[in-house]
């Protein structure tokens, strides 16, 4: 048999098996037996001896075509397998992705510290400094600096924890503002969260231990309007752009003007429901203008610089965040209840 | 304050609708707390007249009677009534008639048709106050002539609303019904009607002859008046007044002692009357109390004074308490002939350090210590008189006894426009602001710039500029505030402590941990069920002087006794497991600040329980607060009364412990009736911050090879395996770059009471590949230190 003959018959051959091929092994071995170094095609080259220099360039050229359409062939055929083959793989690793399969738990801060963050959030980017006083005050500081001597009624309002006659736990958050302005000079502009005691039987709304955020600024010509836009800037924070702030007179010794600050329900938006009575505003704290003596108490000039305060109850504007209807929930630390808690993203 | 709206609007027309009013109101700075619609509980019941009256003809006790109610038809009505007869005047609910009890519907009552039902005065809601006599039995008969089918609700003053005032601390004066009169009439614009007070005296009898009155401790009385009535005449007081009272929620006594209660409720000033005969030597003396002084009070207890609280005296010494409450001895009763009023001024801590200590709250007394002014004395006590002229209980005698010493006179303040509107906000002119005063009663006038204005004699707690700006802006409008945000630049910062609790919740949170809150309070019995030795810090809590209870009598020492209440409420409320933890502030009474104050700083509890929890877990979730925050530490064993003694462990940091861990004492666990392994953890976060290290370079990728080594060493069981670690870490220096312990083993293979501890070291050099020289020179050193410092044998 010629040289050619036997190529025709190796691409007969090729062509057949090519077709038959089962696994990526007999692929492999025709690879082998076909273009190994033991293989048919390599076995011809041998043979190139025989053959004269006229023929030896053709049928060389001849060889080296069907080395490189043989290799082809079997690359594209490996990779044809190949894929199937992991598409069959693939097949069968299917998983059935609605399965239910327990969670890595990721835990919560308590609802009181995730509205306390944004309510910093929002006082912090409006130049606000958080500082911290001590829970365990003077009646000094607590009282008698806020413009309320001893036996002044408003003491008995504020149902007053005392350890002695001159320490009390602070009835709420303003003694920070007293020690602030009596170490500080104007201007200021702090916030003051943190805990504050009243002798309060323990209900659905009261509860003896909870959280107030003060705020205070002292500057040279600090207006109603000032402290009216601070607030509204933190309720719609808070709430959402639709909430509007109302002020209604109200009395507290150390501010004056003093006003109760309304902001729009909530709940209904205004539309009036349950929750605001039917009359769309909702009581959330209570704010005025740093009361002149006050100011003069504390070492600052009072005819110079003017200033604002306010409290808010954090207790109080949690539960309006997240619709808790009984304080106590806060504060039992069932994980039924603090497991539905998470932080949110809040735009600035 | 509850007041009949029919009575304010006699002083101040009112002409909107209860709603409007209200809002008005609030926004004008006068509380209201809600309007009642007492109309409501009373309708379609009428004025009728009883035209026959039969008995019925299948009761005993019935009758059947017609019954004439001015329209249509007379209606047939069996009624149960004994006192019921034909030509009487009743009370008679229609068919639909509401009734407090339920609506009246047509009955059957034997047989008879009845077409609506006779009332009486309980049936209608209605009490003596209300209509003298509806106490009687049977139905209620008018004693007067009125039209048939009069609506009822107008002869008992139903036709009205009780409105609930509530009155700021700083406004007294609004705590009656003139003083909320003329808020009323500045918010509603309209006229302000206040009676002209004029009292007709007797001049046959000058007061000099009746009574002598001695104020001993004027500081405590700055004013003391009295007027003198003779022949009072006791009776019933007429309809105005009784309803008047009602709507106020107070009873009707008698004319005179519903005159004091009236003037009270009208001007804010307390009366007292005395029956003046009963008054020992007709000399009433007003001093301070001596101490172990004994007093009657009105209730028929004595009481020992502790001395200094003011008293009203007779020649025979105390009567009562001034200004809280009288004595029973000159109580006015049906046979009182002769009656002395008083009406004072008295120091409202004294009034109200009195009524506090001896538990008595009276309506007088709660005037008292939020301030009566001084200055409206004689109006209280001239209206009290005049309405005994009106009602015709007396006469009153002339002249008036004034004890008033030291004269208040309101002075005038001097403020700037200017400065009040750049304080509110709001651009007023100074006329408008002398409008708007003027409409609050006080003296104003404005020049350019200036303001001047006086407060009326009532108020007084007008003080100043920041005052005048208030009254200016409450009746100018709240809402005309303006919103202008803060001018000028400023850092907003939050402060070094929050921003390391912030870290420490963040850390927790990622891993599963949740935060909890507990109150401040502890009682001392939790910490003592710590068992805590005699002398612990933590035992010396501070105590409150009035606590709640004795479960918050003491304020907290440390977290674990809060949280491992949650955790027992949780294990109770079926959470199987659990991770929280308490971020929080304790309380150290030991270590005192400068200002003699308790050390308050922050403490974090960890617990856990439940399935996967162990004592490695819980300690590992610490360890990466730790590594977290660049603490260098160590684990030691440790001893700790509330943990297990085989499972507690201390980490420390330079010389200090900076938490301690465990599994909690079975013995604790039981007192605080939890069930299971519970793991709690605390740590002292200003320690933890004092040994926490900034984050400093950070190392590139080595550029050399590594060669890993394992090494299995047997040691002694109870060889805690920590500090062999730290003593190969410092043996194999600079080239041991790492080294952890993958396994131990226990078994015969390596005796008894002996342990193998596998580790894998990993050696590397910065600047070259290690030489086989250079790796055995390092694992024999390593050997070494553990051979001589642990007994350590490698094992075969």
């Amino acid at each position: 048999m010629s040289i050619r003959d036997e190529l025709g018959r190796l691409d007969e051959e090729m062509e057949k098996d090519l077709g038959t091929l089962e696994n990526l092994s007999a692929l492999e071995a025709l690879r082998v037996r076909m273009l190994g170094k033991k293989g048919q095609l390599t076995a011809l080259l041998r043979m190139m001896g025989q053959l004269s220099a006229e023929e030896r360039p053709q049928i060389g050229q001849l060889i080296n075509e069907r080395r490189e359409r043989f290799t082809r062939m079997l690359d594209e055929r490996q990779k044809a397998m190949q894929q199937k083959e992991r598409e069959l793989r693939l097949q069968l690793e299917r998983l059935d992705v609605t399965e239910p399969r327990p969670l890595p738990e990721v835990g919560s801060a308590h609802p009181n510290t995730l509205v306390l963050n944004e309510v910093v959030d929002c006082f912090t980017g409006m130049g606000f400094e958080v500082v911290e006083g001590p829970e365990v005050e003077l009646d000094h500081f607590n009282f008698e600096l806020l413009n309320i001597p001893k036996n002044h009624p408003a003491r008995d309002a504020q149902d007053t924890f005392y350890i002695d006659d001159n320490v009390v736990l602070r009835t709420h958050t303003s003694p920070v503002q007293a020690r602030t302005m009596t170490t500080r000079k104007p201007p200021i502009r702090i916030i003051c969260p943190g805990r504050v005691y009243r002798a309060d039987e323990v209900d659905a709304t009261h509860s003896p231990v909870f959280h107030q955020i003060e705020g205070l600024v002292i500057d040279e010509g600090v207006s109603m309007g000032d402290l009216k836009a601070t607030l509204a800037a933190f309720a719609r924070r808070l709430y959402g752009s639709d909430i509007q702030v109302r002020f209604r007179p109200s009395f507290f010794p150390f501010t004056e003007p003093s006003a109760e600050a309304d902001l729009t329900c909530v709940s209904c938006r205004g539309k009036g429901c349950r929750i605001c009575k039917g009359t769309g505003w909702i009581e959330v704290l209570g704010c005025g203008m740093v009361n002149p003596h006050v100011l003069e108490m504390c070492g600052i000039d009072p005819h110079r610089y003017s200033g604002f305060a306010f409290g808010i109850g954090l207790e109080r504007i949690t539960m309006l965040r997240y619709g808790i209807k009984d304080m106590r929930l806060m504060y039992e630390g069932d994980l039924r209840f603090l497991r539905q808690f998470r932080e949110d993203v809040k735009e600035g | 304050m509850k007041l009949s709206m029919n009575l304010l609007k006699r002083y101040a027309p009112i002409p909107v609708s209860p709603a409007e009013y209200e809002e008005r109101m609030i926004m004008t700075g006068t509380g209201v707390e809600g309007i009642d619609d007492l109309s409501e509980q009373l309708e379609n019941v009428v004025v009728g007249k009883v035209l026959t009256c039969v008995p019925h003809e299948n009761s005993d006790h019935l009758h059947v009677c017609t019954v004439d109610v001015g329209a249509g038809e007379p209606l047939q009505i069996v009624c149960g009534a004994p006192n019921v007869a034909a030509g009487q005047l009743v009370a008679v609910a229609m068919i639909g008639a509401k009734l407090p009890g339920g609506t009246i519907k047509k009955g059957k009552m034997r047989g008879v048709d009845s077409y609506g039902m006779l009332c009486s005065g309980p049936e209608m809601g209605v009490p003596t106050e209300l209509y003298p006599s509806v106490g009687d039995a049977g139905i209620l008969v008018f004693q007067e002539d009125y039209p048939l089918g009069t609506d009822v609700r107008d002869i008992f003053g139903l036709k009205d609303h009780v409105i609930d005032f509530e009155i700021l601390a700083n406004r007294p004066d609004t705590l009656c019904v003139w003083g909320v009169a003329r808020e009323t009439a500045a918010a509603m614009g309209t006229e302000l009607n206040l009676p002209r007070i004029e009292v007709k005296e007797d001049a046959s009898s000058s007061i000099g002859d009746f009574a002598k009155v001695d104020v001993l401790d004027s500081d405590l009385c700055p004013r003391y008046a009295a007027r003198v009535i003779k022949n009072v005449r006791i009776g019933p007081s007429p309809a105005w007044l009784r309803q008047a009272l009602y709507a106020a929620g107070m009873r009707s006594i008698n004319n005179i002692v519903d005159i004091t209660n009236f003037v009270m409720m009208e001007t804010g000033h307390p009366m007292h009357a005395f029956d003046l005969d009963k008054v020992a030597g007709k000399h009433i003396i007003v001093r301070r109390a001596k101490p172990g002084e004994i007093l009657k009070t009105l209730d028929g207890k004595e009481h020992v004074l502790k001395g200094g609280e003011l008293l009203i005296c007779d020649e025979n010494g105390p009567t009562g308490l001034a200004g809280v409450m009288g004595g029973e001895e000159s109580e006015i009763t049906e046979g009182t002939h002769t009656v002395l009023f008083e009406a004072a001024a008295f120091d409202r801590t004294s009034i109200r350090l009195t009524s506090r200590s001896l538990g008595f709250r009276t309506e007088a007394s709660g005037h008292f210590e939020r301030g009566v002014s001084p200055q409206t004395v004689l109006d209280g006590l001239n209206r009290a008189a005049q309405l005994v002229n009106e009602l015709d209980a007396g006469d009153v005698v002339s002249g008036v006894i004034d004890l008033y010493p030291k004269p208040v006179v309101n002075q005038p303040i001097v403020a700037s426009v200017a400065r009040i509107n750049r304080l509110s906000g709001v651009e007023l002119t100074g006329e408008r602001m002398v409008e708007i005063l003027k409409k609050l009663c006080f003296d104003a006038k404005a020049e350019g710039d200036t303001l001047t204005a006086t407060a009326p004699c009532f108020r007084q707690d007008v003080e100043g500029e920041a005052d005048l700006c208030e009254e200016v802006l409450r009746y100018a409008g709240y809402d005309l505030i303006p919103t202008t945000p803060l001018k000028g630049a400023a850092d907003g910062k939050r402060s070094t402590g929050m921003l390391r609790n912030d870290l420490m919740r963040k850390l927790l949170s990622g891993m599963g941990y949740y935060e909890t809150m507990t109150f401040s309070f502890i009682a001392h019995k939790k910490l003592e069920q710590l068992g805590l030795e005699a002398g612990d810090d933590r035992l010396n809590a501070l105590a409150l002087r009035n606590p709640l209870g004795e479960d918050s009598g003491f304020m907290r020492t440390t977290l674990l006794c809060g949280v491992m209440t949650t955790a027992q409420l949780n294990q109770a409320h079926g959470n199987e497991h659990a991770r929280i933890y308490e971020l929080g502030k304790v309380f150290d009474n030991v270590h005192r600040t400068a200002e003699n104050l308790p050390s308050e700083y922050y403490n974090l509890c960890l617990c856990a329980y439940g399935e996967s929890e162990d004592f490695y877990s819980l300690r590992g979730s610490v360890e990466v607060l730790l590594r977290q925050t660049g603490v260098d530490y160590t684990i030691v064993p440790t001893a700790e009364t509330w943990l297990h003694p085989g499972r507690a462990a201390a980490i420390v940091s330079g010389d200090e412990t900076i938490a301690v861990l465990g599994e909690i004492h079975p013995a604790v666990a039981e007192a605080y009736e939890l069930t299971g392994r519970v793991y709690i953890a605390e740590i002292n976060i200003p320690k933890l911050f004092a040994a926490a290290k900034p984050m400093g370079y950070v190392n590139g990728l080595a550029r050399f090879p590594a060669v890993s080594r394992d090494l299995a060493l047997v040691v002694a069981e109870t060889q805690p395996v920590g500090p062999m670690m730290d003593a190969m870490r410092e043996a194999g220096g600079k080239l041991l770059e790492d080294i952890s312990m993958f396994d131990i083993f226990r078994g015969p293979q390596v005796g008894l009471g002996r342990k193998s501890v596998a580790f894998s070291l990993r050696l590397r050099a910065e600047d070259h590949t290690l030489t086989d020289e250079e790796i055995t020179r390092v694992m024999n050193k390593v050997l070494k230190t553990v051979s001589e410092k642990f007994g350590a044998e490698i094992r075969a």
